[in-house]
């Protein structure tokens, strides 16, 4: 049981953060850029799950891993609901775009 | 030799959750960079059957592909003129290069914590971890965490509402 340890989850979720880190900032799409904080949580999630299996032997971080999903499919349901709210009325989802705050 | 296989597995389950992250980040075509993410979301729900949290992965399997996922794609479909779907995702050259920099020094950093922490991983007042973790799971959230489990039933109750009344906005 070498490889299947926590550092290796660790490296894995570092690796899904920096990546959702570099996609969110490098991103004109607004879905793009959420593409990246979806990435983001479940790289925390990853982490929680992996120290509550490894270090603590609980389940109180998994119990916060389920949290953080739920909190990102409610963010999901609400950022694609404004995304579309926002291509009726500009035509468009580009982020560098929509710097009108009147509307 | 069990080990090794089960070891293998693991190396195939941490790639397909690491590789297409990097299309997820430079693809040009955002539909390929969802159908990516299909692929990342998988990968991280193998990662979970391997801690042993089978309710979490299969939460995992249908929260994010069966529901962030065709969410995503239905924005895209319907935000986004599929002609000229090729340029859709294009990257700020400029933050893109900012991005960059300031990933690397993320790397550095916390790279640097971990080497530096002394791998601080045994708990004190460790437990038993068990077989099965549904039942376990199910009985914290309605005994111990209670108050958390409604309040997130509140905010799923108001996120139904709102997308509904965002969404059916109608343009002035």
């Amino acid at each position: 049981m070498g490889i299947i340890a926590i550092q290796s989850y660790l490296i894995i979720s570092l690796f899904l953060f920096l990546m959702g880190i570099f996609t969110t900032i490098s991103r004109k799409n607004i879905i793009g850029i959420f593409m990246g904080i979806e990435l983001i949580l479940n790289s925390s999630a990853l982490n929680f799950a992996a120290f509550s299996r490894f270090s603590a032997h609980n389940l109180e971080g998994q119990l916060f891993s389920i949290f953080i999903i739920v909190i990102a499919a409610a963010e999901a349901a609400i950022a694609l609901a404004l995304m579309l709210s926002i291509y009726r009325r500009f035509g468009d989802i580009d982020a560098d775009k929509l710097d009108s705050l009147k509307g | 030799m069990n080990v090794e296989m089960k070891e293998i597995v693991f190396f195939g389950v941490a790639a397909m959750t690491m590789v297409p992250c990097f299309f997820v980040a430079f693809s040009r075509n955002i539909l390929h960079s969802a159908f990516a993410l299909f692929f990342t979301f998988l990968g991280a729900s193998g990662l979970y059957f391997f801690l042993d949290a089978d309710f979490l992965a299969l939460v995992q399997l249908i929260i994010y592909i069966g529901g962030v996922l065709v969410l995503l794609l239905f924005a895209i479909l319907l935000t986004k003129n599929i002609d000229n779907i090729r340029s859709t995702n294009a990257v700020a050259a400029k933050r893109a290069a900012a991005a960059g920099v300031v990933t690397a020094a993320m790397f550095g950093v916390i790279l640097y914590a971990f080497l530096a922490s002394g791998w601080p991983f045994r708990h004190s007042g460790a437990g038993q971890y068990p077989a099965v973790t549904t039942k376990a799971l199910g009985k914290l959230l309605l005994t111990t965490y209670l108050l958390p489990f409604e309040a997130i039933s509140i905010l799923l109750l108001a996120v139904l509402i709102g997308s509904l009344v965002i969404a059916n906005r109608s343009v002035k």
